[in-house]
């Protein structure tokens, strides 16, 4: 196997769903080693979120193959005493513990962050959570939706006149999980500069009201509430989501990109009229741009229009499908996606590395079956014979 | 106090607008020392996105978006497009860890700033470049803004309302994560420079940071051939699920508030806990809701039951009733409400924060929360050319009459020139 960027780094997943595993599968495909704690009998719920592979017994749903690839997954109860116990040798094997449970649960069971610092001084822990371990809202249920709503975002997807929405997926998950990611590797970079563990919380609440563009600005700084409203596909005349000849096209023209965009709609002669002259003039001349932008888009194709923004450097782009993703010549010759031979689904098409290192490989490799790595990682860490873990399994500790 | 994690590491700024300036400023909250580099007539363009009243003076200085931004960071002005400002750059270089830049792909070629460039005055360097398609590949000469990668990744087609037009979402979605992506992947190279010793050229195309957080949908649509439907707020097996409408405070009663309450049902027992907090018990025993599968056939009929309830109420305590109850629910926050949000405050969310020229006012605190080295809004926002002084001086050793020079030659200013983005 080649060396990754994280192959230094082991993690200790006591994470379920999709937010803790996303940033643990960043972990696992930049080459640290994860080892991934499921409850014995079902494991993680995400591995029964369909759709499933043809022939599979329900446990490789399409979101579990996706968010575990690279992982090791063990079985382990630590809420009975012996898992504990198990828990906390393995805690001294381990860089990083990432987990998401409900606050105080850890510490119900006697696997507090300090039982876990005093087996392991250097130990890092990140807790991500939807709202964080402290604050009225820590106990609160929550899932994608809520969790969405509850960060701000949600409040400017929409029209007007309609019910704000969620985009498609599990944005706030992610979100949280590419944060846990970064944190954790900041946390990592502490322990050379500490000598000593610590760790790290976050809020998917936090990470997306700390993302919510100029609109948290306007309105902190200047106290305008205009900007804060929901306003659909069409945010200003030359920024928004129009419709074409065969689909949506995407504009967004800041002051430096109009006269390409003059140039594309074949409007020239707005670059020589003082109405268009400046941002705050074209402002005053906002129906008649927002007309000209709808005729000149509606006769015309994605391609054409993102061709042309290419010729002339502007700043428009096509709304693609997914099977038009998969098809753009860009990413296909760059590699981007690729195919795993999952021994259960057989070949799937993934994502590839979000950013590409320079040094340090990224590699994908298929997300494990329940309790797959049991001997090899109880064998290694613990010392555990393979006849000890039958009796392990039979007590339900594993 | 302890060191903050990034302590020591210099990072030289070259990026602008929101992804590029996003990740230095995660990377700045982390107590990384960050330089962000503005040219004298090729500033940051969100100085030019103030939305204050014409007659502001140095609005540049005061731009909300820019300082939300750009907070923990120094600026310095330096045109990199000038052998004098290129050759200070490489000198600022030889002493940084970092350099992080958005350009266009072949931009920093054209400036002489190349990876190998970098790496003859500092051989351990860390260059992350962002450019929005990538350095290479028959797109890398495009240029593209954060809405841009939410339509080519595929988001904006599967989001929006059942009967309706794809949607964009209500940010520049592409931006914040390529910059978390971006803030992230320099960790991992200086987690790896410390490893090695080896520094390297890191590339975050923003088209392919987007992709993964849609990775399952491309999984899926290799499994089954199709991509999931649009769906609005509905899920593909709970219900209900979606936003209801509540009483809001609306100045006359006849027009509908515009505040919401997300609820989600997960399975029969949060069910059984939504119908007697609704005050509809009986709904928990009607075979038409007795399952997930019943009730999400049935769920057209629920909705308005739902609805009922929640428009007798405002949806704050509509998400605290259900909550006390055991059902997933949530206020769907303004930004307004975030702002005077009990929870975000009693964390400390939000801090107050004095700019040079705009006063004080509210900000959102480091989101990655540490135990023995909490972060903090230390600096705010540089106005134009603020650490001029300290970059030439102090970290490069220029004299007074060197510095009076260059800005005679205008390689470096302490005023913008005028017309930027107008």
């Amino acid at each position: 196997m080649p060396e990754g960027l994280l192959s230094e780094v082991t993690v200790l997943d006591l994470t379920e769903g999709a937010a803790g595993p996303f940033g643990t599968k960043l972990f696992a495909d930049y080459g640290a080693r994860v080892i991934k704690v499921e409850r014995p009998g079902t494991g993680d719920p995400a591995r029964r979120v369909g759709p499933f592979p043809e022939g599979c017994d329900g446990d490789a749903g399409a979101l579990f193959l996706f968010l575990n690839t690279g992982k090791e997954s063990i079985t382990l109860d630590i809420a009975t005493a012996t898992g504990r116990l198990m828990l906390l040798e393995l805690v001294e094997h381990v860089d990083v513990v990432i987990e998401g449970f409900a606050p105080g649960l850890l510490d119900g069971i006697g696997l507090g962050y300090d039982a876990l610092l005093q087996r392991n001084p250097r130990l890092l822990i990140t807790s991500a959570t939807p709202y964080g371990r402290s604050g009225p809202y820590a106990g609160h249920l929550a899932t994608e939706l809520t969790s969405y709503a509850a960060g701000g975002q949600m409040s400017l997807c929409g029209d007007a006149d309609r019910e704000p929405f969620m985009p498609a997926g599990h944005q706030a998950s992610y979100q949280l999980g590419m944060h846990a990611f970064g944190a954790t590797l900041a946390a990592l970079y502490s322990v050379g500069i500490l000598e000593a563990g610590q760790s790290v919380e976050l809020a998917a609440m936090e990470c997306m009201a700390a993302t919510l563009e100029l609109y948290l600005p306007d309105h902190t700084y200047v106290g305008r509430e205009i900007l804060t409203k929901r306003r659909g596909n069409i945010i200003s005349s030359t920024l928004g989501i129009f419709p074409c000849a065969d689909g949506y096209v995407g504009v967004h023209i800041m002051a430096r990109n109009f006269a390409s965009f003059a140039r594309i709609m074949g409007t020239e002669w707005m670059l020589e009229d003082e109405r268009f002259s400046s941002e705050r003039n074209r402002l005053r001349q906002h129906d008649q741009i927002l007309a000209q932008v709808y005729s000149w888009a509606a006769e015309r194709t994605r391609a054409e229009i993102y061709q042309r923004s290419a010729d002339e450097r502007c700043t428009l782009a096509p709304v693609l499908t997914i099977p038009e993703v998969l098809k753009q010549p860009h990413l296909l010759e760059r590699g981007f996606f690729r195919q795993l031979d999952d021994p259960r689904a057989g070949p799937l098409t993934y994502t590839g590395p979000p950013f590409r290192p320079g040094e340090g490989e990224w590699e994908l490799r298929p997300a494990p079956r329940l309790g797959e790595h049991n001997t090899d990682v109880y064998g290694e860490l613990l010392d555990i014979s393979s006849r000890d873990l039958v009796l392990l399994r039979q007590a339900g500790a594993i | 106090m302890e060191r903050l994690p990034l302590f020591n590491v210099r990072v030289i700024d070259l990026s602008k607008v929101w992804a590029g300036p996003y990740a230095t400023r995660l990377l700045g909250d982390m107590g990384a020392e960050v330089i962000k580099i503005e040219a004298p007539g090729s500033w940051d363009l969100t100085r030019s996105l103030s939305l204050l009243p014409a007659d502001t003076e140095r609005a540049y200085n005061k731009a909300g978006y820019f300082m939300e931004y750009n907070r923990n960071k120094l600026g310095c002005v330096l045109d990199l497009a000038q052998p004098k400002g290129r050759e200070l750059a490489l000198r600022l270089i030889a002493m940084s860890d970092v350099v992080i830049e958005n350009y266009r792909a072949d931009v920093m070629e054209g400036l002489g700033l190349t990876y190998d460039a970098l790496r003859s005055v500092k051989p351990d360097v860390i260059l992350v470049s962002m450019p929005s398609h990538g350095l290479w590949g028959p797109d890398a000469g495009r240029i593209g803004y954060g809405t841009h990668m939410e339509q080519l990744s595929g988001l904006v087609s599967l989001s929006g309302y059942a009967d309706d037009v794809p949607r964009k979402s209500g940010i520049s979605y592409g931006d914040p994560v390529a910059g978390m992506t971006a803030a992230a992947a320099t960790i991992g190279a200086l987690l790896h420079r410390r490893w090695t010793g080896h520094g390297q050229h890191v590339e975050v195309a923003q088209v392919e940071a987007i992709l993964p957080f849609l990775g399952e949908i491309f999984v899926e649509y290799s499994m089954t051939g199709c991509a999931p439907p649009r769906r609005g707020n509905r899920h593909r097996s709970m219900a209900p699920h979606g936003v209801y409408r509540c009483a809001g405070d609306t100045f006359d009663k006849l027009s509908a508030s515009d505040s919401w309450v997300a609820i989600a049902i997960e399975n029969d027992a949060q069910f059984a806990a939504l119908c007697a907090a609704i005050g509809r018990p009986e709904l928990a025993r009607d075979e038409r809701y007795a399952d997930v599968v019943s009730r999400y056939r049935n769920q057209d009929d629920l909705d308005p039951i739902v609805s009922e309830w929640t428009k007798g109420r405002s949806h704050h305590e509509a998400a605290a009733q259900l909550q006390a109850a055991g059902v997933p629910a949530e206020p769907v926050l303004t930004i307004p409400e975030l702002v005077v949000d009990p929870h975000l405050r009693e964390r400390g969310f939000w801090e107050e924060v004095t700019n040079r020229e705009s006063g004080t006012w509210t900000m959102d605190a480091p989101a990655w929360r540490f135990s023995r080295t909490p972060a903090h809004v230390r600096l705010p926002a540089p106005v134009f050319g603020e650490h001029n002084d300290y970059v030439f001086r102090e970290l490069l050793g220029l004299s007074e009459e060197e510095i009076a020079a260059l800005e005679r030659e205008g390689v470096t200013s302490r005023e913008p020139v005028a017309g930027q983005d107008t």
